[in-house]
Order: C-alpha cells, then sequence, then structure tokens
C-alpha cells in the first residue's frame, strides 16, 4: 500500500492555526450588538433569598438585562432535573449566581451588579458530607422527590441522597469467613477543579422568531441542544449550537452548563447576542467542579492471595447539584473492584448533596477518585498476608474469562491488565534492588493497576458524514469537540488509509453546528475515537460503495472488481479500466455526456453493541463497551525534615488495542500524568464553616506548573486489538491520570513507611504522617 | 473582569512625581510593574482615583554599585535586571536568589525590588535578603528626602513607614563584610511558582569575628530579622553546634500565623530547617 498513516506519529493536522493563534475559540467570537453578562454570586451557602433588589442596576445607562431566578423557573439537569440557572428562593452555594446583568461593555455589567441588593436568611448549610447523610441533615433539595430524573438513578425522597447505586454479587458475609485476612479502611479526595485554560464561554441569542442560537464552550453540541430543548420546552429544530475549539474540557464542559442563561437574557434583551466569559474565580465556585470523594473498603483474601470478598461504601460530595455526579456515583459503583475478580461483592455508592460548589464530571468520571482507595486497598492487603503487591495484583488480575463486579465474562479480545503491570514492573525496576537513600531523601516505588470503561447510555451512537470534492479531496464532518485530545487528526489518518489517499487531501471540519453536524451523543467517556472511528470508516465504506456504483456503469466493470486508491476508482490489472475520484464527485458522465449518479455524500453511523440496563438490586449487566486496562508505576523521593515528595519518575501501560498515533497517545499520557501528579500532591478545595472557599484562585489552589513533572515519563502501549473497534482501537483520554494518586501513595510508603489516606498528599500533610509515626517509634 | 475607573499619570522626573504626590496623595497609587497593584484593583481591594506610573522616569532605571558606595538600585529596576547583574550575583547573593525565587519569569519581566517592598506583604520575598544586608531605603517628598533603614521599614501587613506624599527613590546595600556570603531558601508548597510559606535569608561573615545575620518572611506580620542568630555563634562548640542553636532560637523570634497556604506549627517547623540548611550552604557544610 502506497499510503499508511496507522500507526504512525502524524503531527496534529490543527497544530497550525493552534500555534499561530488562527484557531477560532468562543471567546474570539463578536457579533454586531453583542452584550456582555456579569454576575451577583451568593456569599452564604445556604440561604432563603427574602428580596432582590435590582431598581438601581436597571437604572444604570447601559444595561439591556436583569435577570433574577424567579423570572427563570426552568429546570435543567442531565440525569436529574434539580437545577435553574439562577438560584431561585434559596441560594445552595457560596458562588451560586442570583442574578445576571447584560450591558453594552462588561465595566456597565460590573458596576449594575454591585448596585443589585439582596437580602437573605441564612440556613443551616450541610457542609460535611457524611453529616449530609444523616437524619435531620439540613435538606439541600426539600422538593427532590417531585424532580425529573433518568430512569437509572435511585433518590431517596426526605434526604439529601440524590442516587444510591447498589451491587450485589455472590454472599459477601460468606465471602469474609472464607478470607484468612480481612482489612478495613477509610480514604478520602477533596473536591477539585478541573482546571482547564479557556473558562466556561458561551454567547446565546433567542431572536423574537423563536430562533435560539447558542456559540459556546461545550464539549458535547448535541446534548447542549436536547438539554435547553428539554428545559426550555422549545423544539429542537428551533435551537442552533455552534462549538469552535475547546481550550480544553476535561469532563467540565459536558451537559449543560451556562448556555440557558445567556440565552434567556438575550430573550429579555430583545434578542441581542449575550456573551458570558466565566472568570477563573467564577470557575472554581460559581461553575462545575469535580465532586468530593469518600470510600470505606473492606476486603478479605485468603493466604495465598485470592480475594474473597470485597464491600464498597462510596460516598460522592455532589455539591448543590446532581449534574454528572449520579452518574459518576453509579460508573464507579459498576466498576468498584478495580481491574480484578472477586467472587462475592457488595457496593454501596451514594450521591449526596451539600451545599458545596456542584460537582460534574472529571476526567476519569470518578475512576481517579475510588481507584485511589481500591489501590491503596490492594497494597495494604498485600501487606496484611505478606505477599508483594504486584504477585497479588497478578493473582486476582481480571483478565480474559474471568467475570467482573457485574457479571460480565472478560472476552478473549478484552484487553490484558496482567501485561500492563508487568510492563510497568520491568519499566520502573519493581523488585530490583536501589538504594533507599539519597542526598538524605528518601526514594521508593509503588505500583496500582486500573480500568475503565466509558459511561454511555447503552444505544449510544455516532455518525460521520464523508464528502467527496471535486478535485478528489474529501471533507469528513463528525460532533466529537476537539478540546485538545486529537481525534481529527487521528480520524484523518483512518480514512486517507481506507481511501489510499494522501492525508494532506483530507480535511476535518474543525467547527460543529447542530444544524449541519452529523449527530453524536456526547465527547465524553474516552468514547471519540472508538465511536466516531467506528462511524467514520462506515461513512469511507458508503463512500466507496457510491463510487463504485458510478464508476461501474462508467467502466463496464460489475461493481465488486473495483478498487478505491490514489484518488482513482479502477479495476485490478486492468489499467484501461480507471476513473479518477474528482470526475464522480458531482456526477458522472457517459461518452455521450449524459450524466449518471450524484453528488457523492459517504454516511456512516456506530451504535454501542451489546449493552444492557442494569439490575436495580443487584446491578448486573453488560454497562461496559470496551475497557482499557492499565497500570502506572511511581518512583518518589521523600524529604523526611519537610514532607516534600518530588516524582521522579511515573511509567504507564494502557492495553490501547492499536496505537493509532503514537505522537498523540504519548501527549494524552503524559498530560494525564501531568494532571493527576498536580491532584495527588497539591490540589484540593479549602472550604471554611460555612462553606465559603477560601482558595478560589491560583494564587491558593495549586496546579503542576513544568519545574514538578517528574524527570522522566515512561509510556508503553500494549496492543490487544478489540475486536469491535476501528483498528482494534481503545479509548485512552481519561486513562493515564486514573491511578497517579495510588501509585504515588504507595511509593511514598515503601519509601518513608507512612501510609497515608488523604488527597492531596501535600508536603503538610506528609510531614505530619512522618511525625506521628517518628512518635510512635520514640514511644514504642 | 474589567478594573475599576481611573486616572492614568505618566510623569517623567522626580520632580513632576513629587508635586503629583503633593497633591493627591492617599488618591494615588504609584505603579512600577504592576503585578500586585493591578491584581488588588481588579480584586476591589484597592481603589485609587489616581495610578501614577514611574516607568517613565529615567532617574529611577539606575543599578549602580562601586566599592565605595555599595549597591544602589532604583525604583523602576525590575527582578529580572538584579538577576542579570553579575555584582549583585557575586556580592549580594541573598538578593539574587530571592529574586530568582520571586513569582515567574514573566512576572519578574515587570515586577521590581521596590515594588515588591512599598507591596509589604509579610511573604515579600526580597525582603529578608534586604534585611541581611542591612539595606536602607530612600524616601522622598516635597518636604525633601530622609533615609530608612530597612529594620523601620516594614509596619504592618501591607504597611509601610512611607507617608502618603512620599515615595521610595531608590534602595542602597552598603557592601557586606569581607568574605561575607548571603543566599536566601524559600519554602513553597510546590516546586513552581508560588507564594512563600516561609523564606529564610541568611548573611555569613568571618575575619576573625562571625558575622551571621537571618531574617525571614510568612512568619510574623512583617518580615523579620532574628537577632539571637548572632549570640548562637559567639559562644563555644562546634559549627554544627551552633547552628543547631542557631535553628532552636528561630520559634521565639517569629510568630507564624494559620492560613490557607499551611499551619502556623509546620511554618515554626520549616522556618527552623529553613535555617540549617541556608547556614550549613553558606559555611560550607554541604
Amino acid at each position: 500500500m502506497k499510503y499508511s498513516y496507522m500507526g504512525k506519529g502524524v503531527p496534529r493536522i490543527d497544530a497550525f492555526e493552534k500555534v499561530t493563534g488562527t484557531a477560532l475559540y468562543t471567546g474570539d467570537l463578536r457579533f454586531p450588538g453583542m452584550l456582555y453578562t456579569k454576575l451577583l454570586k451568593s456569599p452564604l451557602g445556604h440561604a432563603r433569598i427574602v428580596n432582590i433588589d435590582t431598581g438601581e442596576a436597571e437604572k444604570l445607562p447601559g444595561v439591556r438585562a436583569v435577570l433574577i431566578g424567579k423570572e427563570a423557573p426552568y429546570k435543567f439537569g442531565i440525569y436529574m432535573g434539580d437545577k435553574t440557572v439562577l438560584a431561585s428562593g434559596k441560594v445552595r452555594h457560596v458562588g451560586e449566581p442570583v442574578a445576571a446583568v447584560a450591558a453594552d461593555t462588561e465595566e456597565i455589567a460590573e458596576r449594575a451588579v454591585e448596585l443589585i441588593k439582596v437580602e437573605y436568611e441564612e440556613l443551616p448549610g450541610a457542609f460535611d458530607v457524611l453529616k449530609a447523610m444523616e437524619d435531620g441533615a439540613p435538606l439541600v433539595h426539600e422538593n427532590m422527590s417531585e424532580y425529573r430524573h433518568a430512569p437509572f438513578i435511585y433518590p431517596k425522597s426526605g434526604t439529601n441522597i440524590a442516587n444510591h447505586f447498589k451491587l450485589r454479587k455472590g454472599d459477601v458475609e460468606r465471602g469474609f469467613k472464607e478470607a484468612d485476612v480481612v482489612i478495613e479502611n477509610e480514604f478520602y479526595q477533596p473536591q477539585v477543579q478541573n482546571v482547564q485554560m479557556e473558562t466556561h464561554t458561551s454567547i446565546g441569542q433567542w431572536l423574537p422568531n423563536g430562533q435560539i442560537n447558542i456559540w459556546t464552550s461545550a464539549q458535547s453540541p448535541f446534548a447542549v441542544r436536547h438539554l435547553l430543548s428539554v428545559g426550555l420546552g422549545v423544539p429542537l429544530h428551533k435551537i442552533n449550537v455552534v462549538v469552535p475549539y475547546l481550550g480544553g474540557g476535561f469532563g467540565g464542559k459536558a451537559g449543560l452548563h451556562w448556555e440557558p442563561l445567556v440565552v434567556l437574557l438575550s430573550k429579555k434583551a430583545g434578542g441581542r447576542p449575550v456573551r458570558l466569559v466565566m472568570t477563573r474565580e467564577e470557575q472554581f465556585y460559581t461553575t462545575a467542579v469535580r465532586q468530593g470523594f469518600y470510600a470505606r473498603i473492606k476486603t478479605g483474601a485468603k493466604r495465598d492471595g485470592k480475594i474473597t470478598a470485597g464491600a464498597f461504601f462510596y460516598v460522592w460530595d455532589a455539591g448543590a447539584y446532581a449534574d454528572y455526579g449520579v452518574n459518576i456515583t453509579r460508573a464507579a459503583g459498576y466498576s468498584c473492584t478495580g481491574p480484578y475478580e472477586i467472587p462475592h461483592i457488595k457496593c454501596d455508592s451514594l450521591t449526596v448533596y451539600t451545599n458545596h460548589p456542584y460537582g460534574t464530571a472529571y476526567r476519569g468520571f470518578g475512576h481517579p477518585e475510588f481507584h485511589f482507595a481500591t489501590e491503596r486497598q490492594m497494597d495494604l492487603l498485600a501487606r496484611a498476608i505478606g505477599m508483594d503487591p504486584v504477585e497479588f495484583r497478578l493473582k486476582n488480575a481480571a483478565v480474559p474469562g474471568r467475570i467482573t463486579a457485574t457479571g460480565e465474562k472478560l472476552r478473549e479480545d478484552a484487553g490484558r491488565v496482567d501485561e500492563c503491570i508487568k510492563a510497568v514492573v520491568e519499566a520502573i525496576g519493581w523488585g530490583k534492588k536501589a538504594p533507599k537513600e539519597v542526598n538524605g531523601k528518601l526514594r521508593g516505588k509503588g505500583i496500582a493497576a486500573l480500568w475503565k470503561a466509558p459511561a454511555m447510555p447503552s444505544s449510544t451512537s455516532s455518525s460521520a458524514i464523508l464528502k467527496l470534492n471535486e478535485d478528489g479531496s474529501v471533507t469528513l464532518s463528525i460532533s466529537s469537540t476537539e478540546m485538545g485530545q486529537g481525534t481529527p487528526t487521528g480520524l484523518a489518518q483512518m480514512v486517507a488509509d481506507e481511501l489510499q489517499m494522501p492525508i494532506e487531501k483530507v480535511k476535518v471540519v474543525t467547527k460543529r453546528e447542530t444544524d449541519f453536524s452529523p449527530y453524536t451523543w456526547q465527547t465524553v467517556a474516552s468514547r471519540g475515537l472508538f465511536m466516531e472511528g467506528n462511524a467514520t470508516l462506515d461513512a469511507v465504506r458508503n463512500l466507496k460503495e457510491q463510487v463504485k456504483t458510478t464508476a461501474a456503469e462508467l467502466l463496464g466493470v460489475p461493481k465488486k472488481e473495483l478498487e478505491v486508491a490514489e484518488e482513482r476508482v479502477f479495476a485490478l490489472g486492468r489499467p484501461d479500466k480507471s476513473i479518477p475520484l474528482a470526475k464522480l464527485a458531482t456526477a458522472g458522465i457517459f461518452p455521450d455526456g449524459r450524466g449518471i449518479g450524484g453528488p457523492v455524500l459517504g454516511y456512516g453511523y456506530y451504535t454501542a453493541e451489546g449493552l444492557t440496563n442494569l439490575d436495580p438490586e443487584t446491578g448486573q449487566g453488560l454497562p461496559a463497551l470496551m475497557w482499557t486496562f492499565g497500570a502506572q508505576g511511581a518512583e518518589v523521593e521523600v524529604d523526611p525534615e519537610t514532607g516534600d515528595v518530588r516524582v521522579v519518575k511515573m511509567a504507564s501501560a494502557f492495553d490501547i488495542g492499536r496505537a493509532i498515533n503514537p505522537l498523540l497517545l504519548k501527549g494524552q499520557v503524559y498530560g494525564g500524568i501531568v494532571q493527576g501528579i498536580g491532584s495527588a500532591l497539591m490540589e484540593e478545595f479549602i472550604f471554611d464553616e460555612r462553606g465559603a472557599l477560601l482558595n478560589k484562585n491560583l494564587t491558593d489552589y495549586k496546579i503542576c506548573r513544568t519545574q514538578d513533572i517528574p524527570e522522566e515519563m515512561v509510556f508503553i502501549p500494549i496492543e490487544n486489538p478489540q475486536r469491535n473497534a476501528p483498528h482494534g482501537v481503545r479509548g485512552i483520554g481519561e486513562h493515564p491520570r486514573i491511578s497517579i494518586e495510588p501509585a504515588i501513595a504507595n511509593a511514598i510508603y515503601d519509601a518513608a513507611g507512612i501510609d497515608l489516606f488523604e488527597i492531596p498528599m501535600n508536603r503538610e500533610r506528609v510531614w505530619r504522617a512522618l511525625r506521628k509515626k517518628g512518635e510512635k517509634r520514640a514511644f514504642a | 473582569m474589567p478594573l475599576p475607573e481611573f486616572d492614568y499619570i505618566r510623569p517623567k522626573s522626580v520632580e513632576e512625581l513629587v508635586s503629583i504626590l503633593a497633591k493627591h496623595g492617599s488618591e494615588a497609587k504609584l505603579m512600577a510593574g504592576g503585578t500586585d497593584l493591578l491584581v488588588l484593583m481588579r480584586d476591589r481591594l484597592v481603589r485609587p482615583r489616581y495610578v501614577v506610573d514611574i516607568k517613565g522616569i529615567g532617574e529611577l532605571q539606575g543599578l549602580s554599585w562601586d566599592e565605595g558606595r555599595g549597591l544602589t538600585i532604583g525604583a523602576a529596576v525590575t527582578l529580572n535586571e538584579i538577576i542579570a547583574s553579575e555584582v549583585i550575583r557575586e556580592r549580594f547573593g541573598a538578593l539574587w536568589s530571592a529574586a530568582s525565587e520571586l513569582a515567574d519569569p514573566t512576572v519578574r519581566n515587570r515586577a521590581t525590588l521596590v515594588g515588591n517592598i512599598c507591596n509589604a506583604s509579610p511573604a515579600a520575598d526580597t525582603a529578608p535578603a534586604l534585611l541581611v544586608h542591612n539595606a536602607e531605603v530612600e524616601a522622598v517628598s516635597a518636604k525633601g528626602s530622609r533615609k530608612i533603614p530597612i529594620e523601620d521599614f516594614f509596619k504592618g501587613v501591607k504597611r509601610t513607614a512611607l507617608g502618603p506624599d512620599e515615595f521610595v527613590k531608590a534602595v542602597h546595600l552598603p557592601n557586606p563584610p569581607d568574605g561575607a556570603k548571603s543566599w536566601y531558601l524559600k519554602w513553597k508548597r510546590t516546586w513552581g511558582e508560588d507564594l512563600a510559606l516561609v523564606g529564610v535569608a541568611g548573611l555569613v561573615a568571618n575575619s576573625g569575628k562571625w558575622i551571621v545575620r537571618v531574617a525571614l518572611s510568612s512568619v510574623a506580620p512583617t518580615p523579620v530579622l532574628v537577632a539571637e542568630i548572632q549570640n548562637a555563634f559567639e559562644g563555644g562548640g562546634t559549627l554544627e553546634e551552633k547552628i543547631e542553636k542557631a535553628a532552636a532560637s528561630i520559634p521565639g523570634g517569629i510568630c507564624p500565623i494559620t492560613d490557607v497556604r499551611c499551619n502556623a506549627e509546620y511554618r515554626t517547623h520549616v522556618a527552623a530547617i529553613l535555617t540549617k540548611r541556608v547556614l550549613r550552604k553558606l559555611l560550607g557544610l554541604g
């Protein structure tokens, strides 16, 4: 084959425009008559709104619309219809918008916001997730039972529990009796922020004729359109959602966020376009964040290393609104064991409302949180039975043929966690003799495995349109958005390979627009290359079918003898029977001038296969279109005097099925590691006792900088192809970020002999643990 | 987020600046790099009517040194200019290392030494370096000019000895004693850019008699010089013992708070550790 792009490190097809700054993002767009929005935000965590006086603000020249919650009673929510765009009746977290102003300039809007007066009556708040579950805790949503919700969500009315996912497999009590050793531990992860470079940005216009236009930094244009339509009661075809490039999403821009607000402001301002750009502070406490997490895990094993039973109790601090949180609770629930076979399982995973900023999706969809717990527990249990943690993991690994928590027997092509673990063991030199102390710093190694499947509706689908142009080039339209992950480049490689044409002749449309673009469910769940890839290959097949049908007539050759390559349709070994693709793009022409066929537009789709709903009582069923397995290993250096942890080396292996583009794959893996180290060592929301976020800025919410990146990062691709995948690929977007925390925590134990159960493992926390250990030794 | 409204004034001479301050006093805020001021204005923590940009004044841009008068750094000299100075690197190591640890290279391209001390944050990185180097601040107003020892310059959190019509023209550092070495160590929450949880500057010289000075940031309402350090080096004992004694005097010389960045307890612990580390480094103990 002349053209072969599969497995090659093709540079990103959007690199030039992104590097030169010509790539357009929502914040770059300007429209005639556009207005600017500012928000008045609640200073209180839980309070009744007694009165809002917007009189002075409305009088300010240049103010075009002031909106308060009472005027916008529409309920939104992807799984639970619990959220209005502005607080109505009461505020549920500090930073929640109470009023919004659209004005000629940002300065005027800002001044108008300062003129709005709100009278509150403070209520007792639910600021601790475990206390929020207790009887008599202040209710964040008194009317939860009236909310519309997805059928697979199980709220407990009269409580703060928005979802209770249950999984029951085997007989967990019997399993514990069979165990030689049983251990139980608690783990904690705080709320964190996705910290995208581009903050949430939306422009909305509600025209007097009923047409709604939206330009927004959303991951999923069709989800925005759908949720807006349901929430506002507006027909779908009256809404057009445009998404240009995104400056990072990491889950935080999935679903619907501020689009309804700008649209309602526009309506009130007579149809002028209204723009809202969140400030960095608002990104922390007004818009969505990652949920907090508490886990209590009890696991039993036999002395020979076989795990007999696991009881998993997961509590998710959803904050004030459920958003994606209820589904994260579910996804973490059905994946609760991590990549191991456990015969007897009980899992309860609960979403709990609190008066914190509201939780949403974040790269890994709950998996970084619960893997910290399960992969720490694996090390602790291995230690308790006196077995090497690697050997212990391999003994219980969920390899093909073994049964998952939901009762799925893993297929032969399911991917191999054992190969990932072995690859990482090799890469970090696990078990090899190494100095324990270097220049006064303690050295140690840790390992953690992982798995994750996309959390999607059982019938999730994607589609693609491939247009043949008059010069023989092709244009691919898909609706999976580009936010840095590079899916369009991977798809262009697939198209070029399938059509055997230079990749320079394949264009992938950069803008997503629901009026024109083919449907896709969402750009989430590490599903893009798998779902859009399958749809794109289907579109290529369809395009080939169309050109061959016409060419067969023109060349007088049976269709089945025709091939497509090098921008031609031809019969093998018959040089006279060949026609350029360019001559078929609009229609074929017979020698006498008659036309045949028509403009060529390949259409393809893919719908998830073989997924089922889960039983509400036992959680049994088939939730996973594919599992991507992996393992991560860390080598750390701990400063015994200060508690500083430096990640010296990080090795990662994932069974990605097939590497379409090793260069972009490396980008995903390295990016995930850096993001994970930030969360492992420094990121956390710190609240005061009344729910105010004390570090809502990048001064006091620390993220990784260049100096914090490990000296060495190793990525080992494992390639066991997946049967139903395009070229065998599996999703990888989230996975490199999943098991960073436990790998580092396990390495810290190896280095310094301290067990950490709380994230972040910042310098002060590690120092406290070291000191506690020192005291114990002194008094022993 | 937009800044609140203000008038922008860019004087061209010290005389012009003196008269602007005489006229507007506390309604005016001086801006050098703007890296502190603009952030405070954006957050509505200060709302000056006039922002007076001093970067257009040639007299404030000088950085000079000679054997007799020592080092003079004008109010508009940026931290990156300080870092680029060979003399500062060789003779005023604490100032050089403090400047190198402050924020990040892009901020240092605009931020100035004088801006850093006039902002009077307890966490000012350059302040401990100026304290161990016995710096003097040259303050100017319509009434004339005066020299304020750096120890008297900081009056509290975000408060200095400057009057509302007064500004800092330059900072002077005398030449350190013969053979002196100085350095600054900063402890943060990350290896990347951060404000100091604790900052420690040390200066050590010995030409027959020990001169040892240690000053800290982020451990009291103002940057502090811990005088007891000198005493630790005046008695007998090995160098190691002297260092231990010096570190033991640190908790008594500071009064850190607990805040969102860390606990007072951790600050106290790290202050002693960094004191030991900076002294060991300066004494060549590895």
